[in-house]
């Protein structure tokens, strides 16, 4: 009785099955498309996830390969898994992606001759700043002792006069 | 003194503005190569008219040529065709090295060389057909060793082997010229080197006929 009742309310059992099934399948690709990896050791995921966030995708403008899903950034997350997995440390892949995409796919620059500046320029900055602020400062202090040179000379005279 | 100090934030004003005004013609996907000066990757690839014949360095071996980057699927590489057939009819050897997209595995997509075949066959017999023939980087290995960002690029490649221009994008009038310079300097340094090598006192007379067959070859492999 109570069945039966459901059973009017509620589609069928075998369309209920059907739709269960159709959305399986509609999941399906979407599951495909996800990578889904295995790591050997919790060191090895740990090294793939830093240099997948620290390499730059060379074909975006600024997305690291993590992010990216063009066509070289895909590529590139393949090899460094596999590079990984051979048991390259991070300066090796680094290094390994640097001798074929350049400079440009790490996101910490080189320090050299050209890229010196980089370090170079804050630090002067910084220290010309502190120059400029002291000698300042200095000024101050002179036009301030001149101030109160004049002042002390009025209370002076003033003194004399009340005296 | 005084007077140079008024002029510190006015220099530092100008300064600025000339760095960040020719930031506004920096092209930002400009970020050099690392391959240029080195060797070329070692390779080794089915050719597509013929996958069972694998292509290496040494097919190439003493010729001055230019390896292009393609696919059917790129529009600018398309684009390119016509002009890079002009330049093959000038007697410039150029390579194409094609980029197979990865296929679709979610939608059952597979990489089917006969299918490729007749797309590629289809699209050079409507645009003109540059190569002297095609390589196929199915797993794009040579692709990311010559650190290749997309489609078109084009390497220009000395009689040695060594990559001496990387080009990002497509060749065109515009850019043409300065590369064609490049060229012809390099093949002129490879016509010197070898009869030099030979034997350096006869370089303009005609008493070596062996080396004259390999100087002649760059029209060679023509016949596809």
């Amino acid at each position: 009785m109570n069945s039966q009742l459901l059973r009017k309310a509620m589609p069928s059992k075998g369309w209920l099955q059907s739709m269960a099934l159709t959305l399986l399948l509609v999941a399906m690709p979407s599951l495909a498309i996800t990578d889904i990896l295995e790591f050997k050791s919790p060191e090895q995921e740990q090294l793939y996830r830093e240099l997948t966030a620290e390499l730059r995708c060379p074909k975006c403008q600024n997305q690291n390969i993590a992010d990216s899903n063009a066509v070289v950034a895909v590529d590139m997350r393949h090899k460094t898994l596999q590079l990984v997995e051979q048991g390259m440390d991070k300066t090796q892949v680094i290094d390994y992606m640097k001798t074929r995409y350049g400079d440009f796919v790490y996101y910490q620059p080189p320090f050299r001759l050209s890229t010196m500046w980089l370090w170079l320029l804050p630090m002067l900055l910084i220290v010309a700043l502190a120059v400029v602020m002291l000698k300042k400062q200095r000024q101050q202090i002179v036009a301030h002792s001149s101030d109160d040179a004049e002042l002390q000379a009025m209370i002076d005279a003033v003194r004399k006069k009340q005296s | 003194m005084r007077k140079l100090q008024f002029f510190i934030p006015l220099a530092l004003f100008l300064g600025l503005a000339v760095f960040l005004f020719s930031g506004l013609f920096s092209n930002p996907r400009d970020h050099g190569s690392a391959l240029v000066a080195q060797p070329m990757p070692v390779f080794s690839l089915p050719n597509l008219t013929d996958p069972n014949r694998l292509m290496t360095n040494a097919d190439q071996k003493g010729k001055v040529y230019l390896l292009n980057v393609w696919g059917t699927w790129c529009v600018t590489c398309n684009a390119e065709l016509g002009f890079l057939t002009t330049l093959r009819q000038q007697g410039v050897e150029i390579i194409g090295l094609y980029y197979v997209q990865p296929p679709e595995a979610a939608f059952g997509e597979t990489f089917e060389m006969g299918a490729l075949q007749k797309d590629v066959a289809r699209k050079l017999a409507e645009q003109g057909d540059p190569y002297q023939f095609n390589m196929v980087d199915e797993k794009r290995s040579l692709i990311f060793d010559l650190g290749v960002t997309g489609a078109p690029e084009t390497f220009l490649v000395d009689a040695n082997g060594i990559i001496r221009h990387h080009l990002v994008g497509d060749i065109n009038e515009q850019n043409w010229p300065a590369l064609h310079t490049q060229y012809q300097a390099l093949v002129a340094q490879m016509t010197q080197a070898q009869p030099s090598s030979a034997d350096p006192s006869s370089a303009n007379s005609s008493t070596n006929p062996s080396t004259n067959p390999s100087t002649n070859s760059s029209n060679g492999g023509q016949g596809e």
